[in-house]
């Protein structure tokens, strides 16, 4: 028999009642003659306050009694172990726990990362064509619409990737109206070419940004992102919060790195075959990392999660070879239209 | 009949913090291991765990709070939010993209601007909803907390002081945000009790005007600085241009220095106020943390951030709540006869709005 105190849930006034354990569950008295049992399946644990237990009844929300540390035996008897870390975990234990969640944690995560570079190519182009054209449209007043300059810019994909723009599945290439040094491939086989990046730079290395673009576009890099954006990394964005989109965004750049470092070497060769000089990208690349600072190369689009400049460099600088019959990109008149390609002719009445 | 009084402790507090930072590591250091192992769902009974042992080491007069709250109904109440909310954010994601791209800069400005209006408003409910929701689970003598208000009519009240600040470029920010703490604290109760809050703008308008001005006045300083610099530029040595450029980097720091800190002064003084303005029966509170400790609290946070190697992050709510409970005080008599159980409605839905706009409760 112990002494404890007992709120009824129904008002905040503490009544002291004397607790007596027994197989069934608990037995309530006090002197005046009230009495009361509560099956022990009736009963539930509270968290423990530093100098007393509590019990609650499932059925009455607010009933408590209090009792002293020594019923700890008394209660663990009656209504087993204390709840510690949730039923399930309580179940198998802690240890256990751990080692069978971070096994499913790493093979999720491994499966939602790697599975969209196996399931990439699998994906139609069309299905892919249609998520592309809803999303980027024909770009309204912010496309370059002079005519020769599209043809140039549509002349030198092909230069870099013959028969690239060709078929219905064929790379759509658009110049855009934005003050942005930067390139884009999206998804549905566009890739978007920003105005600096025309007119602050030479042929040859709009070539070799291009190329770059091109191998994204036909190893189905993008369609990788966007299956791994909209799998998971919107699982984990949502559930663990802040440190788990950074993580995400570190893991998902390293991921993205190997795509790049990929399509590098696919525009070295690209260029190798059209016969195009790589040192024009080599110097771009050159330009671009002392303009950013080695290590900041996380800015929007083309240069995000790209490889550090200073490297890519170095990489389009060694595939420089000095036998080779290397010939200009595009004809003057072509290079010439193409730096056109967003100036807009005053409206004529 | 035995009324209780406030100050029974042996130390005169009625509200006291009786946990010890050793007490709660393996509850800290499981927590982090099982969110890490489960790709972070395990947050929600780690948010439950916490709070059950902050409320239980939480004194109050004579008793213990108590949560009792489950880590399952925040983890349906957060899932529920995101099938709400999902469709509405991914509508937007394709939505907003594919009209700038069509060169509608109009119309995705205006898409933009309705997503703001959406996210304010519901900001404002997933705030109230998390309060009326934090009442309804904690206990103290049998009797809990809540407000029988759904929130939607507050969340439009937050929506207009909110408009209304960014239109009068925040000048009347401390009158909105003194009416919204009084709107949202008078629509709780606790068992038969309710709360009375009738903070005004008084006493912390000072502080609002302080940060308000320093930035104006710095960049004064800062511009009549940068002309004496291009006049003597002309016809001074270097050594006038060095003390020049050290007066602008001092400039700069105190920028990104005082601004902070006046932010910190204002807060400080407005739970301060806060506090003392609200009511709940005939019980008044008392908030005592000044800015310097508010400063040693972030400071301190950080710190152990940084020291743990990012471990210390499971610290903070402790740390937070301790500091709340530790500078919180209540004065004045409650008779526990009267305090009869509430007959707000307990809400289901636990706290998923807020979490999802990643907003606090009080």
């Amino acid at each position: 028999m112990v002494e404890g105190r007992l709120y009824d849930g129904l008002t905040g006034h503490p009544h002291t009642v004397a607790v007596r354990f027994d197989a069934a569950g608990i037995r309530l008295s006090q002197s005046g003659g009230w009495s009361d049992a509560v099956e022990a399946s009736q009963l539930r644990r509270y968290d423990p306050a530093p100098d007393s237990l509590r019990v609650g009844r499932k059925d009455q929300p607010g009933w408590r009694l209090v009792l002293p540390l020594d019923c700890a035996d008394d209660l663990q008897s009656l209504l087993g172990k204390e709840e510690r870390y949730g039923r399930w975990i309580d179940r198998f234990g802690l240890v256990p726990a751990l080692v069978v969640g971070g096994i499913l944690t790493v093979s999720v995560v491994a499966i939602g990362y790697v599975a969209p570079h196996w399931i990439a190519p699998h994906v139609p182009m069309s299905w892919e064509r249609n998520v592309g054209s809803a999303i980027v449209g024909d770009f309204g007043d912010l496309r370059c619409r002079s005519p020769e300059g599209q043809k140039a810019l549509e002349a030198l994909v092909e230069r870099v990737a013959p028969g690239a723009t060709q078929g219905p599945n064929g790379i759509k290439v658009a110049a855009l109206d934005v003050p942005i040094f930067n390139a884009a491939a999206l998804p549905g086989g566009y890739i978007v070419v920003f105005k600096p990046a025309i007119t602050e730079t030479d042929t040859d290395a709009l070539a070799g940004v291009l190329a770059h673009e091109v191998a994204h576009v036909r190893r189905r890099h993008v369609t990788e992102a966007l299956l791994r954006e909209l799998g998971i990394g919107a699982f984990i964005r949502t559930f663990a919060g802040n440190v788990g989109a950074n993580a995400e965004q570190i893991v998902s750049l390293s991921f993205t790195r190997d795509n790049e470092a990929q399509a590098d070497g696919d525009a070295i060769a690209m260029l190798r075959r059209a016969h195009i000089s790589p040192r024009p990208t080599a110097a771009l690349f050159v330009k671009l990392s002392k303009e950013q600072g080695e290590g900041r190369t996380y800015s929007a689009a083309f240069l995000q999660s790209h490889p550090l400049s200073g490297a890519r460099a170095r990489r389009f600088a060694a595939s420089f070879d000095p036998h080779a019959n290397y010939q200009p990109a595009l004809s003057r008149d072509q290079s010439d239209a193409l730096f056109n390609i967003c100036w807009k002719r005053p409206a004529t009445k | 009949m035995d009324a209780y009084t406030s100050a029974p402790a042996e130390d005169g507090r009625a509200i006291r913090f009786t946990g010890s930072w050793r007490d709660y590591l393996p509850i800290a250091a499981t927590n982090a291991l099982l969110i890490v192992c489960t790709l972070g769902i395990y947050r929600f009974w780690a948010a439950a765990r916490q709070r059950r042992y902050l409320w239980s080491r939480t004194h109050v007069i004579d008793d213990s709070l108590e949560w009792t709250g489950t880590g399952k109904e925040m983890f349906i109440g957060f899932l529920i939010v995101m099938l709400v909310v999902a469709p509405f954010f991914l509508f937007f994601q394709f939505l907003f993209p594919a009209l700038a791209a069509r060169g509608h800069a109009v119309a995705a400005g205006g898409i933009l601007f309705l997503f703001y209006i959406a996210m304010i408003y519901l900001g404002g409910f997933a705030r109230f909803r998390a309060l009326r929701y934090r009442l309804s689970r904690t206990y103290w003598h049998g009797i809990r907390g809540g407000s029988d208000n759904p929130g939607w009519r507050y969340g439009a009240e937050y929506l207009g002081r909110y408009a209304l600040s960014v239109i009068t470029m925040f000048i009347i920010f401390p009158w909105a945000v003194t009416r919204l703490w009084n709107s949202r604290w008078n629509a709780m109760s606790f068992g038969p009790l309710e709360f009375r809050a009738d903070l005004d703008a008084e006493g912390i308008v000072g502080r609002w005007i302080a940060l308000y001005l320093t930035p104006i006045a710095l960049l004064a300083v800062g511009g009549v600085l940068a002309a004496m610099f291009g006049m003597f530029a002309a016809g001074g040595g270097p050594a006038v241009k060095e003390s020049m450029a050290v007066l602008l980097i001092g400039i700069g720091v105190v920028v990104y220095l005082a601004i902070p800190l006046i932010t910190l002064a204002f807060y400080a003084k407005y739970f301060r106020q806060a506090a003392a303005r609200t009511r709940l029966g005939d019980l008044e509170f008392g908030f005592d943390a000044s800015t310097l400790q508010w400063l040693g609290l972030f400071l301190g946070n950080l710190a152990l951030a940084v020291v743990t190697l990012g471990f210390g992050i499971t610290y903070w709510g402790y740390r937070n709540w301790s500091f709340m409970v530790r500078h919180m005080h209540i004065y004045g008599a409650i008779d526990v006869s009267d305090l009869t159980q509430s007959t707000t409605h307990a809400p289901r839905e636990a706290e998923g709005f807020a979490d999802a706009f990643d907003v606090g409760a009080i």
